[in-house]
């Protein structure tokens, strides 16, 4: 109805240049007014707007919605009967329909846009009302700064799940004004809210600048998905390739569109206005790239160089003595079978190949009619062949039955097996013969270090390099062919993924290259055997879930920024290809990437534009292109920069940072590295903001950072230590590149409960799911002798038990008589018929179900006077304790109050 | 003509070949910031020259070793020591993966070495000409 051709007799619409939107005249009268004529009975246009959620009318609802939200009580605004002349209030023509966060009366608002938005990612009105009255901010007044002295506040842990700080954006910033415009910070998120408009104002703040994104994170069961563009029609900017976004704005009349990132002005293409299924002229502002900031294009042709390749999976299993003995092999076999069914495989196009290895290579015909399957080995490892031209990779539909016949059998063929040795380089040059042409996944299963053919490593560990300055030699690749072969892989799109259980040295650090340059996943199940059941329960769970999960295939991702700012460092699994293009051979979910950022010139626009885009075709053979668009703006206020910071992204960057910082130099210097950025942190903040002696402020929204950064340097990954395995190092190293923030934080900063003495609420079902414990601050002054605590970084649970538990306690848990009966280590833990064991189950549950991730920690009971390594492990979780040779979190402080006092400021 | 005569007309040439491999790499470098080579292409282009490169410059040390060219050893010691280290650490080859955080890198050590070759390429010619005209005399 905002179209201008449906107007009343006697009406004239003008396209309004400075207020991009249609000022509409009555010829008779000379009334002017910016709401369609047709839309001033109200009553009416609401009771339309309910039935039709998705109604062609939102630039119109903006207004209403907005009057009344501003007028009106909220419990008025939800009675249906509420007056009409709330709503004929006029909307001056020189105040923009913007959105104003907030304002608390507003609630109303974000639910009615929730409800007519319905293909959306939440952005929970709940969530938001938090957020601002926990900041007790409202209007359109910059940001407020709150400093909070350090030394005297001790860390809330529920800072770390406040949600950034909002964004400002100027008003009229939006076409829309939709509150979905900018992408939800789970999907792109920067480390400040307001970005400097010179680079000597973020030299001087010392805030880090970088986007921490997560394009393919995950949506949860109430989550609407990501909206999609079905009609190919995609306007792209002509000169930087932008997509058309929120951010931009029409100009001639709306036949034109002016770029957010270059300023070009670019054509409206034809059929940007055409409804091509009903062939009828559409309403421009219903299009879900106007109003979302994340969003998904279907690709036409000119997107794809060949037809979107099938999903293929070639799974590499290590059939050698120790996968057999630990049970891997057969754990594995049992989880693909079991999950067959989960494999996307929505168009019958998924294709299969399974081959093992130990010395030799193990190849499997499997053909559609036969359900014997025949083996075939090679055992010449140093010139690679494949056997077969065919029915070696097959179709899942069509070859089923052998599939399922072999996987039954396989551990079988092999259960006698007394080989030791793996040619896992041999066997992956293989998979990558088999999948070259078209790409696809490889899946390592493997449990032994690769001592033949290409790529083998040796036992390179030597503990008397742990600890030294040589240890990071350790945590880069051992052998060339790691680096090389992960190259070729990226060209030809086939990306590797590594499942590793070896009880010794595996060399991690090697082996998740190939993942890290093509974009897969690393698993480490270090000493994994399947005679526990918590071993198997964690892999099998993980396996099926990262085998389920939908994969996005041959992806090539770019990332766009305004003018002015310059991509200047990228971390995560890709394959840099060019200067600010990714070639990523897969797009797995809930990965993370950081991008850091550097100002080049003076930024004089009043807001930036961030774009993310990833070609890719999707596990049932459609190009699509999903463009994750944020907006941020820009000021020239150093207090603003840090009342918008946000510590999360910050604390990921630095993470990341660290990982780089360590492979380059040394452990040590990733160390200093994090030291100096909140060093300088926070010396800039005294000098710019504070100048009162004798305490150490920082912004109130930053105020977790030094006890995050701290944890940082206290994780297994950065830790000084001669005790810690480089395989472990390693593994850190890669969740660290990878993790979400939302998993990236707990592992940093551990979630710490009291279970024995928790409210009686918690482990019940409540509003959103179970009710979790308060959580409690990392320091062992906490824990009583008496208690159950429970101690989780989203990773690995810990369930402490107090030495003097009392028996009704062990009872109720563990349905033991006494402390002395329990055992610790890896635990199922028993569900019992009394309420308490109960609600610690569900407590238990919901942590492992709660993040995204295809994660599933095991549970580790811990005794107070138990064996002193796992002891050690589960206290190390409490960053606030001082460790072996790193300080508590006071002595911290005072090392960087020390430090700043020491600068001469 | 004699001995030395030859070696530095040899040296000249040498020179000027390896300014030229420097031109290249540097061509190349920014050829990779304007994302009109990708960086799989770039390295395998790139390391097939870095042996050669070496390798001659090595062969031009040892010639002035045999014609008992100090000053001009002295000269050449400094590079000599620093890509025979560049060799023995294992190096030497442009990473594909690492090429966007090293190239600034590379592109400063190929400008120095320019500059250096430049400078050695005119110390050879006035060396050539003074041996030629001692020759003549």
């Amino acid at each position: 109805m905002a179209e201008p051709n449906q107007l009343p007799p006697g009406w004239e619409a003008h396209w309004d240049q400075t207020h991009q939107r249609f000022l509409y005249v009555d010829r008779e009268s000379g009334q002017q007014q910016w709401e369609h004529p047709l839309e001033n009975q109200p009553q009416l246009a609401f009771a339309q707007e309910r039935q039709a959620p998705v109604a062609n009318t939102k630039r119109r609802q903006y207004a209403v919605d907005q009057a009344a939200a501003y007028s009106e009580p909220v419990a008025q605004y939800a009675d249906s009967s509420y007056p009409p002349q709330n709503i004929q209030q006029p909307v001056t023509p020189g105040y923009p329909q913007t959105f104003t966060p907030g304002e608390p009366q507003q609630q109303s608002y974000y639910q009615e846009q929730q409800q007519q938005y319905p293909a959306q990612p939440a952005y929970g009105a709940g969530q938001l009302a938090d957020q601002f009255s926990g900041l007790g901010i409202g209007g359109q007044k910059p940001l407020a700064l709150h400093s909070v002295n350090l030394l005297t506040t001790p860390p809330n842990p529920l800072e770390l799940l406040a949600p950034p700080p909002p964004i400002r954006l100027p008003p009229g910033a939006s076409i829309l004004d939709s509150p979905l415009a900018n992408a939800d910070p789970s999907y792109m998120r920067c480390t400040v809210g307001a970005i400097p408009k010179t680079a000597a104002l973020r030299t001087k703040s010392k805030v880090p600048l970088a986007l921490v994104l997560s394009p393919n994170r995950s949506l949860g069961a109430t989550e609407p998905p990501v909206p999609v563009v079905t009609d190919t029609v995609i306007a792209r900017c002509r000169r930087c390739r932008t997509f058309i976004n929120p951010f931009v704005q029409f100009v001639d009349g709306g036949s034109r569109w002016k770029c957010c990132v270059c300023n070009m002005n670019n054509e409206v293409p034809q059929l940007f206005d055409w409804d091509s299924v009903n062939n009828v002229q559409a309403d421009r502002w219903s299009r879900p790239e106007l109003s979302n900031g994340v969003v998904e294009f279907i690709a036409p042709t000119e997107y794809m160089v060949r037809p979107p390749a099938p999903l293929t999976y070639v799974f590499l299993v290590d059939v050698s003595h120790s996968a057999v003995q630990s049970g891997m092999l057969a754990a594995a076999c049992r989880t693909i079978l079991e999950n067959l069914d989960r494999i996307p495989n929505e168009e019958a196009r998924t294709k299969i190949a399974i081959i093992g290895f130990d010395v030799a290579l193990y190849f499997f015909t499997l053909l559609a009619d036969a359900t014997e399957p025949s083996m075939l080995v090679v055992s010449d490892v140093d010139d690679v062949f494949l056997p077969q031209p065919s029915d070696i990779l097959v179709n899942l539909t069509e070859a089923r039955a052998a599939l399922e016949a072999l996987l039954a059998k396989l551990p079988s063929f092999f259960a006698e097996s007394q080989t030791i040795g793996s040619a896992l380089g041999p066997a992956l040059q293989a998979g990558f013969k088999l999948i070259s042409n078209t790409g696809g996944k490889m899946v390592v299963l493997t449990a032994s270090l690769p001592t033949l053919g290409v790529g083998a490593l040796k036992a390179r560990e030597d503990v008397k390099l742990l600890g030294t300055p040589k240890e990071s030699t350790l945590l880069q690749a051992g052998d060339t062919f790691y680096k090389t072969f992960a190259i070729e892989c990226s060209r030809a799109t086939v990306s590797v993924d590594m499942f590793l259980f070896a009880t010794t040295y595996q060399d991690v650090a090697s082996l998740s290259c190939l993942p890290h340059y093509t974009s897969g996943s690393t698993f480490y199940y270090p000493g994994f055997n399947a005679a526990r059941v918590e071993d198997v329960k964690t892999f099998v769970h993980e396996f099926g879930e990262f085998l389920a999960s939908p994969v996005g295939l041959e992806v090539l991702t770019r990332i766009r920024a305004s003018t002015g700012l310059h991509r200047s460092s990228f971390h995560g699994n890709f394959f840099l290809r060019s200067t600010d293009l990714l070639a990523m051979s897969a797009l797995p979910q809930d990965h993370s990437y950081v991008i850091e950022l550097e100002i080049e010139e003076t930024i004089n626009a009043p807001y930036v534009v961030f774009q993310c885009s990833n070609l890719y075709t999707t596990a049932f053979g459609e190009r699509r292109i999903r463009v994750t668009t944020l907006a941020l703006p820009t000021t020239s206020n150093i207090s603003e920069i840090y009342a918008s910071a946000d510590q999360v992204a910050i604390a990921a960057y630095l993470a990341n940072k660290a990982v780089e910082r360590t492979l380059t130099h040394k452990l040590e210097d990733a160390r200093d590295m994090v030291t100096k950025v909140v060093t300088d942190l926070l010396n800039a903040y005294k000098e710019t903001v504070t100048s009162a002696g004798g305490q150490l402020a920082i912004a109130h929204n930053l105020q977790m950072l030094p006890l995050l950064a701290l944890g940082l340097l206290k994780h297994v990954a950065l830790r000084p230590s001669a005790q810690i395995p480089s395989d472990l190092r390693a593994y850190a190293h890669t969740l660290f590149t990878t993790l979400p923030v939302q998993r990236l934080i707990p592992y940093l900063h551990p979630t710490f409960y009291a279970l024995h003495n928790m409210p009686p609420e918690c482990g019940t079902i409540g509003e959103h799911g179970v009710i979790l414990p308060p959580a409690l601050p990392l320091s062992s002054e906490y824990l009583e002798r008496h208690g159950l605590y429970l101690m989780e970084d989203g990773l690995t649970i810990f369930l402490w038990v107090g030495r003097d538990a009392v028996p009704q306690l062990m009872m109720d848990v563990f349905d033991l008589p006494a402390y002395d009966a329990l055992r610790g280590g890896k635990y199922t833990l028993p569900l019992l018929e009394n309420a308490f064991s109960q609600r610690v189950n569900a407590v238990i549950g919901k942590i492992r179900e709660m993040r995204r991730g295809v994660y599933y920690p095991p549970l580790y009971v811990v005794k107070d006077d138990g064996e002193p390594s796992l002891r050690m492990w589960a206290l190390s979780t409490l960053i606030q304790d001082r460790g072996d040779q790193t300080p508590s979190y006071q002595q911290w402080l005072g090392q960087l109050r020390d430090k700043i006092a020491s600068t001469g400021y | 003509m004699n001995g030395e005569a030859w070696l530095f007309i040899f040296a000249v040439l040498a020179a000027a070949a390896l300014i030229f491999t420097s031109v290249f790499f540097i061509v190349s470098y920014s050829d990779l910031e304007t994302d009109y080579i990708n960086p799989i292409d770039l390295c395998n282009r790139l390391n097939a020259f870095v042996i050669p490169e070496h390798g001659l410059h090595a062969f031009l040390c040892l010639l002035f070793l045999l014609g008992f060219q100090w000053t001009c050893i002295v000269i050449n010691a400094p590079l000599l020591a620093f890509n025979v280290n560049k060799i023995i650490t294992n190096n030497w080859a442009h990473d594909a993966t690492e090429i966007f955080r090293t190239l600034g890198g590379h592109k400063k050590e190929s400008f120095i070495k320019l500059a250096f070759y430049l400078m050695c390429f005119f110390y050879y010619l006035y060396r050539m000409i003074v041996a030629l005209i001692k020759d003549d005399v």
